[in-house]
């Protein structure tokens, strides 16, 4: 053998280098547990971050529906007229004090300026100031934001009649929170003078001990004395418009949302898949048969005919509409779905495995348990993660114009609805309803995505 | 493709008269009659008003009258505005309605495909984190809480710097048309967005993109011509639904940003049991997003010579 | 390989090595592979999937993305121009104009939405600034060239109106547009009928007779290398592992596992009672390839020293080299192993 030796090798191998190698060690084994299709997809389901944090918020959401009015036993409908709109973490604290006594002894003069006569509460708010150069009479004026302008000076509360008397109690409407009080002196002619003062005053809660007891909010033996505070009931996400706790509402909206979201879901999916794998598997006439017909009920359009449908159950707008949302959402949804499981069975039917399985002796039952369903099945999971969102959406925007679930039945939806009125003063009302509908059809939106992308290479989204 | 076209106009006009059905069905399982809501009548004006909109009829025929009707294009005449049709009515508020609605579509439309380019090219990097969180935003947050947060922003805006940027609310302008267009198209933006992410990743790693690069054609001849050519057919494909989803969205968006349009009407309709307004929008609208989905359909066939030939 | 020719070759390639970075680790894909070829000649690289012949030819066009791809060590040289370095605007000259390729399913490598003559034009366009009309003749006249009939009607065709063969037979017709000096094919008869591959591969044959260009064909397919191949490169496991002409491989194999490839084949002439003869066990995990030769673990004639050292290049004749041990002088019977591995050729050449 003529072979030129390469320049790094030498011409004797170093002892035992020709000893043939054994021939266990020769082959190499690659071994790894064989998984399972479900197996497999959990493991990459568990891999993709967002999906399974996904899931723990849709389990905290059922947790919320399910268990919240068992550990926070209020009623969504009790009204407490004492936090109107109050957002969460306002002061709810009130300070007791006497019954109310006219202000009958007058107040000592005032060196200068406007100054309170006694501590503000909601049950007067009262004013003593120096006399001003000029002043014929008084004119006080009440605003709750900053006084910017000589112009606009807020509510004015009414006049005093006479340049003696420099106080004024002001007893209207007091809301806690802070007031910008302002006097401004009249002339003979009853014509403002530039001659004006101004003060900010926090109106704290006020609260007599006979109401404190009246309302629960003391015990009736526990001795109450003038300056001490009592709590006003917690409400953790703050009130309504109504004074309604949104903590309890956002859970009856939870369980209306979530019922409609997962109920009607869970059945059209439920029936498109039996209308779909029978068209699918029967085939021939029947399936052209049973496919026309879905063919048009899809082309409806979707929205209006929900509206219809919702009013031709017989419930106009303005009354309870759950049930006749989840029969409309139902009755025109199938279709899509019977129309999807249909195409995935005939391609699953064609496919070189099933005429495999059969070629090998498999029966009909067979073939259908163990080779279509299951993998139809990731379609159909996907399909039905989906369908959550959108049904949930479509109940939120019904009862945003009015056609859903009616006062005083919470859901998502009205909330919103109720929310927007106060927008600009109360966010909080909007923000909180609003929120939970985003994160729920967020968070099942994430979940498909996970799970498409777990169960089916083909359907998998390049992320 | 004549012939497919053909076929498809029929098809359009036998699912029309099934939405004219079903929701002459619809309206007529409501109970109670459509006079009661009015105001109170005597006898006579009553039986008037039957004869007026031919309610003393029966069904069947009221049935056959309404097709008839329909046919001629006849919608009837409002219940609560007795001095209107509702012809007139969608002749004054479906423009309206329509500016927007493609306004909104150009935006989705637009916007979808710069966006869904954009993350595909710069996948995991910053516009791509960018983008998909508008992305997720536009398709979880429903749109009247968009809405409501635009104007709220807006006004805010508005006050901190003193100027009127862009109105609120109201119709008139162009202006006016921006924020609600805006709105409306937003979840159908996110969701182009998607798909047209997914499908110019797909189309980035194909083979005939490779051949492309092979040939030594330069980057940006290959992006136009080859990957965004290609790439654009799954969301024109749904360009067809997303004209429906923008239309019904519509109703929300003109309720809150006080548009006077179709939508808005037929909410108001609705609310008020306006018969004839709700049957003839109805039918409007339903007629209106089957041809829109015919016409998609041709615009696909103009575009993928796959299915031109066949 | 002798270095006394007086002109460089007209592409030669020295020391590859291409890894990938993966989630499951760094694939070497490539590792260490040099090859050189003259105009007019046809260089076959052959090996099972995933030895790494088509992540060669791609890194030389610029194919492989370059993250997760990269280029640890190596140079390629196309006419003494250095073409894989960091100016990766250069590539683009060359590429679709000096350097040809072509595909294994022509299908799905063409443009969907793009006439077939629109396609092929453009190489033109773009490469000599040919107006959209000279183009798109001279892509019909190319057309013609390749054998495809009524040239003008189906210049303005999609390729979804093309046969499989007919679609090579474009793809090959867009990568000569610009007359390149080097035609890559990979396994460009992988995915057509056997008669067609034949005119396919005539096709080739005939175009390096006429403009003399230099062939690089990819191939599993034996048959195919005896048809064409002047030069035959085995690859396995990242790394060319014999090189010769192709009376060399087939007659006179270096290395155990071009032996077991032809061996593998199914032959006409052995008789009804022949049985199909397998290479046991499955090509090495490249994340981390074995420290000697890669063959080692399914070669039948494995000895100690190929487990612990990687067998260097062991040349038998003038350009004809194998990497294993059995080629050194030491092993006794080297030689007659190898020999009697490989007696009675399965496979006639015709060249």
């Amino acid at each position: 053998m003529a072979t030129q030796l390469p320049p790094d090798v030498d011409a004797i191998l170093p002892p035992g280098a020709l000893e043939p190698l054994h021939s266990e060690a020769r082959v190499q084994k690659i071994t790894r547990p064989s998984l399972s299709y479900w197996q497999d997809a959990w493991i990459r389901l568990k891999a993709n971050r967002r999906a399974i944090l996904s899931l723990y918020l849709i389990i905290a959401m059922l947790a919320f529906t399910l268990f919240g009015p068992l550990v926070w036993r209020v009623s969504p409908s009790a009204q407490d007229l004492q936090q109107v709109s109050s957002p969460p973490g306002a002061d709810r604290s009130a300070v007791i004090v006497p019954p109310y006594r006219p202000w009958t002894d007058a107040p000592p003069p005032v060196a200068r300026g406007l100054t309170l006569a006694a501590p503000a509460t909601t049950q007067y708010v009262r004013l003593a100031w120096a006399p001003l150069p000029g002043a014929v009479d008084y004119r006080i004026y009440r605003d709750i934001v900053p006084v910017h302008s000589e112009s606009a000076l807020g509510l004015p509360l009414g006049t005093t009649g006479s340049p003696a008397v420099t106080h004024y109690e002001d007893r209207l409407d007091l809301t806690p929170g802070t007031a910008y009080y302002s006097v401004v002196a009249l002339n003979a002619q009853g014509v403002e003078l530039p001659a004006r003062e101004t003060l900010r005053v926090e109106v704290d809660n006020a609260i007599t001990v006979a109401e404190a007891t009246e309302r629960g909010l003391a015990a009736p033996n526990a001795t109450l004395a003038i300056g001490d505070t009592v709590q006003y009931r917690l409400h953790p996400l703050g009130t309504d418009y109504l004074g309604r706790d949104m903590l309890a509402r956002l859970m009856q909206g939870a369980r209306v949302s979530l019922f409609i979201g997962l109920v009607a879901p869970l059945l059209y999916v439920l029936l498109g898949v039996a209308y779909g794998s029978i068209a699918g598997f029967v085939g021939g006439r029947t399936d052209q048969l049973m496919m026309r017909f879905v063919d048009f009920a899809i082309a409806l359009p979707f929205l209006l005919f929900m509206i219809l449908f919702k009013i031709a159950f017989g419930i106009g707008p303005g009354e309870s509409g759950i049930l006749p949302m989840v029969v409309a959402l139902v009755a025109l949804s199938w279709p899509g779905t019977a129309r999807l499981v249909r195409g995935q069975i005939l391609q699953v039917r064609e496919e070189a495995y099933v005429s495999a399985a059969r070629l090998l002796g498999g029966r009909t039952g067979y073939l259908v348990m163990r080779h279509m369903i299951p993998n139809t099945m990731g379609v159909i999971l996907v399909t039905l993660t989906f369908a959550i969102p959108s049904a949930i959406f479509t109940e939120a925007f019904l009862s945003f114009i009015g056609l859903g679930v009616a006062p005083p039945n919470a859901s998502w939806g009205s909330m919103s609805n109720d929310g927007i009125k106060t927008m600009l003063s109360h966010p909080h009302e909007l923000l909180f309803p609003a929120l939970m509908i985003s994160i729920t059809v967020l968070a099942f939106n994430l979940l498909g995505d996970g799970l498409r992308d777990a169960l089916d290479a083909k359907m998998r989204s390049r992320e | 493709m004549l012939r497919y076209t053909l076929t498809r106009l029929l098809q359009g006009v036998i699912t029309i008269w099934f939405i004219a059905t079903a929701t002459f069905v619809a309206m007529h399982a409501v109970p109670g009659d459509p006079l009661s809501g009015a105001k109170a009548m005597t006898t006579d004006m009553r039986h008037n008003l039957e004869v007026k909109y031919g309610l003393d009829k029966p069904v069947g025929q009221q049935y056959l009258i309404y097709m008839n009707n329909l046919a001629h294009g006849d919608l009837g005449i409002s219940f609560t505005q007795k001095n209107r049709s509702v012809n007139d009515i969608i002749r004054e508020h479906f423009p309206v309605s329509a500016a927007l609605g493609i306004l909104a579509i150009v935006f989705a439309a637009l916007g979808g495909i710069l966006f869904g380019a954009l993350t595909a090219l710069y996948r995991n990097k910053w516009p791509d984190t960018v983008i998909m969180l508008m992305v997720i935003l536009g398709i979880s947050v429903p749109s009247f809480v968009f809405a409501a947060f635009a104007q709220l922003a807006v006004v805010k805006l508005n006050s901190a710097f003193g100027i009127s940027l862009l109105p609120v609310a109201g119709w008139g302008t162009v202006k006016h048309m921006i924020l609600p267009a805006l709105v409306l198209g937003l979840g159908t933006m996110a969701y182009l967005t998607r798909l047209m992410r997914s499908s110019m990743l797909e189309i980035v790693n194909a083979d005939f993109i490779r051949t492309a690069k092979a040939k030594g054609l330069p980057a940006t001849r290959i992006f136009t011509r080859h990957q965004l050519r290609n790439a654009i057919l799954p969301v024109i494909t749904v360009l067809g639904p997303a004209i429906a989803a923008i239309t019904t969205g519509s109703f929300v968006v003109e309720l809150v940003f006080a548009i006077p349009g179709l939508g808005r009407y037929f909410v108001q309709a609705v609310q008020q049991l306006d018969y004839t307004v709700i049957m003839g929008t109805t039918v409007f609208f339903g007629a209106f997003l089957v041809l829109m989905v015919i016409i998609v359909d041709l615009l696909y066939g103009l575009i993928d010579p796959r299915v031109r030939v066949n | 390989m002798t270095a006394i020719e007086a002109t460089p070759p007209l592409l030669e390639v020295e020391d590859l090595r291409v890894e990938f970075d993966t989630y499951g680790g760094t694939v070497k894909a490539v590792r260490g592979v040099g090859f050189a070829i003259e105009a007019g000649r046809t260089l076959a690289i052959v090996g099972e999937s995933g030895c790494g012949k088509s992540v060669t030819v791609q890194t030389l066009m610029g194919l492989v993305p370059m993250p997760p791809g990269r280029l640890t060590a190596g140079r390629a040289r196309l006419r003494g121009r250095d073409i894989l370095g960091p100016q990766s605007a250069d590539a683009e000259e060359f590429r679709g104009n000096e350097i040809g390729m072509i595909f294994q399913d022509p299908m799905v490598s063409l443009n969907p939405t793009m006439t077939v003559g629109r396609q092929i034009a453009e190489t033109l366009e773009v490469h000599r600034g040919w107006s959209r009309h000279r183009a798109f003749a001279r892509a019909i006249e190319l057309l013609d060239l390749v054998r495809i009939p009524n040239a003008a009607q189906r210049a303005r065709q999609y390729p979804f109106e093309f046969s499989g063969g007919m679609q090579q037979r474009a793809m090959i017709a867009m990568a000569i547009a610009c007359e390149p000096a080097v035609l890559i094919a990979d396994e460009p008869t992988t995915a057509l009928d056997v008669t067609i591959q034949a005119q396919v591969l005539d096709l080739l044959a005939e175009l390096q007779r006429t403009e003399g260009t230099a062939i690089i064909l990819i191939t599993h397919d034996l048959g195919v290398v005896a048809r064409m191949a002047d030069e035959v490169a085995v690859m396995y496991a990242g790394q060319i592992v014999e090189h010769g002409s192709v009376d060399d491989i087939f007659y006179r194999p270096a290395h155990p596992y071009t032996v077991g490839l032809q061996a593998a084949m199914p032959s006409n002439r052995s008789g009804a009672e022949h049985r199909l003869q397998p290479i046991e066990g499955s090509p090495p995990d490249l994340f981390s390839p074995p420290v000697g030769c890669a063959y080692a673990a399914r070669c039948p004639h494995a000895m100690r020293i190929c487990a612990e050292r990687d067998p260097p290049r062991f040349y038998r004749a003038a350009g004809h080299f194998g990497r294993c041990w059995l080629n050194h002088d030491a092993v006794p019977d080297g030689a007659r192993i190898l020999r009697a591995a490989a007696a009675g050729p399965t496979v006639e050449t015709d060249r």
